[in-house]
C-alpha cells in the first residue's frame, strides 16, 4: 500500500454519522473504538445550541455579512472544543471552489491562502467530506499530498484534524467546517458528533438564508435597472385596507418621500392633474369593487407645475389573506406622449394645409367656371354702353349686346347648377342601421382627440333600439358634428369638468332618440333661435355650417335635431328619427346635395382645429 | 380705299368670350377671327396675318402657352394678349416674362383690353 495515498477508506458507525479517517494512522489511534469513546466523552460547554441560533440568527436579521456570521459560529465553537479552533470555507454556487474561510482562530494569511483554491475530490479531507457528504478525520502525521491543506495550518502550529460537510437542505455542499488542533496538543481531540451536526446545520442555515437574500437582492437590483431602463414603477394596493407599497422609484416619479409618510391614495391624489382627478376616482372606484384588471392614463402635476404622462396596468390577485389586492406597472410615457402630440399637431397642420389647398382648388375652378360667362357679361355691357353712346345710337346692337349679357347670367347661373349636381351625385344610400353601433363606432374614432381636449365621455346606450332606415354615413357625420361641438364648447372650461354624456333612447312614438349633453359653455336665450342658422356661428373659426348641415340631415330622414340649454352648465343636443321602413324616400336628399361638401368640410375642420 | 383693318384672332374655349368679343373688337376698328382652340387656329389661313392674338390659357388640347411656343418654333412673332378666367399672379408674371404683351383676368374691362391692344400694337 502507498502510504502517500489516501490509505484508509474505511467508514466506521461512531452512533451519530458516518466517518472517514484518512491518513497515517498513528500507534495510539490504531483503535479506532478508542477515538470514538473519546468522541461521545466530549463536553458542550458555554452557550446551548438554542442560544447560539438565536444569537446567529439575529446577526442575520441585523443584515451583518455572511463572514462575520460564520465567524462567530466558529468562535462559539471554539469555545466549546479545548484548543481547537474551527472555520467555515464557503463554497462556490459550484461547490468546487473555496469562497472564503470565516474563523477566528487562526492565522489569517492562511485562511486568505484557502480563497480561490480547488477543493480536489476524493483524495483530501476537504475533497472526501464533500465527495462524500460525511465527515472526515484527519489522523496525523498527514501524508504530502493532503499537506497542501493540512501542512500551512501545520507550520503556523495548528493541524487539520476533522472536516465535515455543509449541507443544502437538499443536500448540495455550501461548505466545509473544518477543525483544527494546536500542534502543541499531543492527544486526538475530543469532539462530539452531534454538536458539530448541529453547527454545521446552524451554518447551512445560515448560508442558505444569505443565498437567498443575495438572490433576491440580485433579483431586486436587476428589477430596479429594468425599471430604470423602462421608466417603470411597481406598486402593490390592497383595495380593503388601502395599503399601498411602492417602489423607490415610484416614490420619486411622484416626488414624494415614501419614506417619511405612508402612501396613501390622499396622498397619490394631491399629485394627480386635477383635470384628470375625476377620471382616477372613479377608476379607483371600479378597481375597488374587483371586477377586473385595469389599466389607465393620466397626468400628474408636480409642485413645480411640470406634467407627467403615466400609464398605469394593474393585475388584480388575492393576498394571503385572500383579500383583493392590485400588483401593478406605472410607466413614465411623458416623452412618448410629447412626441405623438408632437406629430398630431404637424399631421394637423398637414391636414389643414391639405384641405386648405383642395379648398384653394375647388375655389379656383369654381371662379374659372364662373369667370367664364362674366367675362361674356362684362364685354357685352361694355359693347352695349358704347352703342347707346354713340350718336345716335345704335340700338339695335346695343339689344343684341343686352340679349348675350343676359345669356351669358343664364350660362353662369347654369355652372353653379352644374357645381351643385356634381356634388349632389354621391347620392344618399339607404340602409337598416343600429344607432348604438354607429353612436360607438364615431365614440371610438373621436376618443382619442377627445381626450385630447381633456373631455370625459361617457355613453348610456340603452339595449334593444329598433333598427332605423337610414344613410349610416351621413347620421355619423351628424354624431361627429354634435361631439365635435359639444368638445368645442367646453375648449375654455377649466373650473368644472368636461363631461359629454351621450344617450340613446326610444321614445313613447317608437322614434329612436340620441342625446349629447356637454357641460359647456351653453347657448344664450337669443342663441336658441339662430343656432341651427346657416354661418350662424359662436366659434372664432366655425364655418357656421356644421349644425345647419346636420340639422338637414336628420331632417331628410324624416326626423328632428333640437337643443336645449342644461339645468346646469351646458347645452344637450338631441336628434330623433322613426324607426321601423322607410315610407319615402329621403326626402332632403336635395336640399342636402347642395351643401353637402359643407359638411365633410365642417367636421373635418372642427377636427382638425381641436388637435 | 380705305387701310385694311388689322386682323385680332381670338381663340377661346368659352363660347361667352367668343360671342361677345369679337363685336367689341369690331367696334374698336379690328377685323376679327374667332376660334375655339389652338389647333383650330394653326390650322386655319389666318395664321400669317394675325397682328395680335388674344388667348384664352386653359383650354382642352393645347394650352395657351402651347399655342406660344408653337407660333415661336415656326417664326411667327405675333403679339399675344393672354385671357385667362384663373386669377394667377405667378402665371401672369411668367408669361409676361415670356414675351406676351400683356395677360387680363377674366371678366376684364373694355379699358383694360385697349390698352393692351394699343400695347400690342405698339409693339408690332
Amino acid at each position: 500500500m502507498n502510504l502517500d495515498r489516501l490509505i484508509c477508506d474505511e467508514v466506521v458507525d461512531n452512533g451519530c454519522s458516518s466517518e472517514r479517517h484518512i491518513g497515517l494512522l498513528p500507534p495510539r489511534h490504531r483503535d479506532r473504538k478508542g477515538a470514538a469513546a473519546e468522541d461521545q466523552a466530549a463536553m458542550w460547554v458555554g452557550l446551548g445550541f438554542a442560544e447560539v441560533a438565536s444569537k446567529v440568527g439575529g446577526l442575520i436579521r441585523q443584515g451583518f455579512p455572511l463572514s462575520v456570521v460564520l465567524t462567530t459560529l466558529c468562535q462559539h465553537f471554539d469555545a466549546t472544543a479545548d484548543g481547537c479552533s474551527s472555520s467555515v470555507l464557503l463554497l462556490d454556487r459550484a461547490g468546487t471552489r473555496v469562497r472564503f474561510s470565516a474563523g477566528s482562530g487562526l492565522p489569517a494569511s492562511y485562511m486568505k491562502q484557502l480563497e480561490g483554491k480547488r477543493v480536489r475530490w476524493v483524495e483530501t479531507p476537504f475533497g472526501a467530506t464533500i465527495n462524500e457528504k460525511t465527515p472526515v478525520i484527519v489522523l496525523h502525521p498527514v501524508s504530502d499530498t493532503l499537506r497542501e491543506e493540512a501542512a500551512p495550518a501545520a507550520a503556523r502550529g495548528f493541524r487539520l484534524c476533522k472536516v465535515s460537510p455543509i449541507l443544502s437542505v437538499t443536500g448540495e455542499p455550501l461548505g466545509i467546517f473544518a477543525i483544527y488542533q494546536r500542534e502543541s496538543k499531543t492527544d486526538y481531540p475530543r469532539f462530539q458528533s452531534a454538536h458539530i451536526a448541529q453547527f454545521t446545520t446552524l451554518a447551512s442555515a445560515a448560508i442558505e438564508r444569505m443565498r437567498g437574500d443575495e438572490a433576491l437582492n440580485r433579483s431586486a437590483a436587476l428589477l430596479e435597472r429594468t425599471q430604470q431602463l423602462s421608466s417603470t414603477c411597481c406598486f402593490s394596493w390592497r383595495a380593503k385596507t388601502g395599503e399601498i407599497s411602492w417602489s423607490k422609484e415610484l416614490g420619486q416619479l411622484f416626488e414624494l418621500d415614501a419614506a417619511e409618510v405612508p402612501v396613501t391614495l390622499g396622498l397619490i391624489g394631491t399629485r394627480i392633474h386635477p383635470e384628470d382627478l375625476p377620471s382616477f376616482n372613479e377608476m379607483i372606484e371600479r378597481a375597488r369593487s374587483g371586477v377586473s384588471d385595469f389599466e389607465f392614463e393620466h397626468r400628474l402635476l408636480l409642485p413645480d407645475n411640470s406634467v407627467k404622462y403615466l400609464h398605469v396596468v394593474a393585475h388584480r390577485t388575492r393576498d394571503q389573506e385572500g383579500e383583493l389586492e392590485y400588483i401593478g406597472a406605472v410607466q413614465d410615457v411623458t416623452h412618448r406622449r410629447h412626441a405623438e402630440e408632437a406629430v398630431a399637431k404637424l399631421r394637423a397642420e398637414l391636414a389643414r394645409a391639405a384641405k386648405v389647398a383642395s379648398l384653394g382648388v375647388l375655389t379656383a375652378a369654381i371662379a374659372h367656371e364662373v369667370n367664364q360667362p362674366l367675362a361674356g357679361i362684362v364685354t357685352n355691357a361694355s359693347m352695349c354702353r358704347r352703342m347707346l353712346g354713340v350718336d345716335p345710337p345704335d340700338i339695335e346692337r346695343a339689344r343684341e349686346s343686352a340679349s348675350r349679357t343676359i345669356r351669358d347670367a343664364e350660362r353662369a347661373s347654369e355652372v353653379i347648377k352644374r357645381l351643385r349636381a356634381l356634388f349632389c351625385k354621391k347620392g344618399v344610400t339607404c340602409e337598416s342601421l343600429d344607432l348604438n353601433e354607429a353612436t360607438r363606432e364615431v365614440v371610438a374614432l373621436s376618443l382619442s382627440e377627445l381626450e385630447r381636449n381633456k373631455v370625459m365621455v361617457r355613453t348610456e346606450l340603452t339595449g334593444e333600439l329598433p333598427p332605423i332606415q337610414g344613410d349610416r354615413v351621413q347620421l355619423q357625420q351628424v354624431i361627429l358634428n354634435l361631439l365635435l361641438n359639444a368638445s368645442d364648447a367646453m375648449g375654455g372650461i377649466d373650473d368644472r369638468p368636461r363631461q359629454i354624456l351621450i344617450r340613446t333612447e326610444r321614445d313613447e312614438e317608437d322614434r329612436v332618440q340620441l342625446s349629447v349633453r356637454d357641460t359647456g359653455v351653453g347657448f344664450g336665450p337669443q342663441g336658441a333661435d339662430r343656432l341651427f342658422d346657416a354661418f350662424y356661428t359662436t366659434k372664432g373659426n366655425g364655418m357656421g355650417i356644421g349644425l345647419s348641415v346636420s340639422r338637414s340631415i336628420i331632417e331628410s330622414h324624416r326626423g328632428r335635431l333640437w337643443a336645449t340649454p342644461n339645468d346646469g352648465p351646458g347645452a344637450t343636443f338631441s336628434f330623433s328619427i322613426p324607426s321601423g321602413p322607410m315610407t319615402a324616400a329621403i326626402t332632403g336628399a336635395r336640399t342636402l346635395g347642395a351643401i353637402r361638401p359643407s359638411t365633410a368640410t365642417a367636421a373635418e375642420e372642427r377636427h382638425v382645429r381641436s388637435l | 380705299m380705305m387701310a385694311k383693318r388689322p386682323l385680332v384672332s381670338v381663340v377661346d374655349d368659352s363660347e361667352s368670350v367668343r360671342e361677345s368679343l369679337p363685336d367689341l373688337l369690331r367696334e374698336l376698328g379690328y377685323s376679327v377671327r374667332a376660334f375655339s382652340s389652338a389647333e383650330e387656329f394653326l390650322a386655319s389661313d389666318c395664321v400669317g396675318e394675325t397682328r395680335c392674338l388674344i388667348l384664352d390659357i386653359v383650354m382642352p388640347g393645347m394650352t395657351g402657352p402651347d399655342l406660344q411656343q408653337e407660333l415661336m418654333v415656326r417664326g411667327q412673332e405675333i403679339p399675344i394678349i393672354f385671357v385667362t378666367a384663373q386669377s394667377d399672379e405667378t402665371v401672369r408674371t411668367r408669361l409676361l416674362e415670356q414675351g406676351a404683351v400683356d395677360c387680363l383676368f377674366k371678366p376684364f374691362s373694355d379699358t383694360a383690353l385697349c390698352e393692351a391692344l394699343n400695347a400690342a400694337f405698339r409693339v408690332s
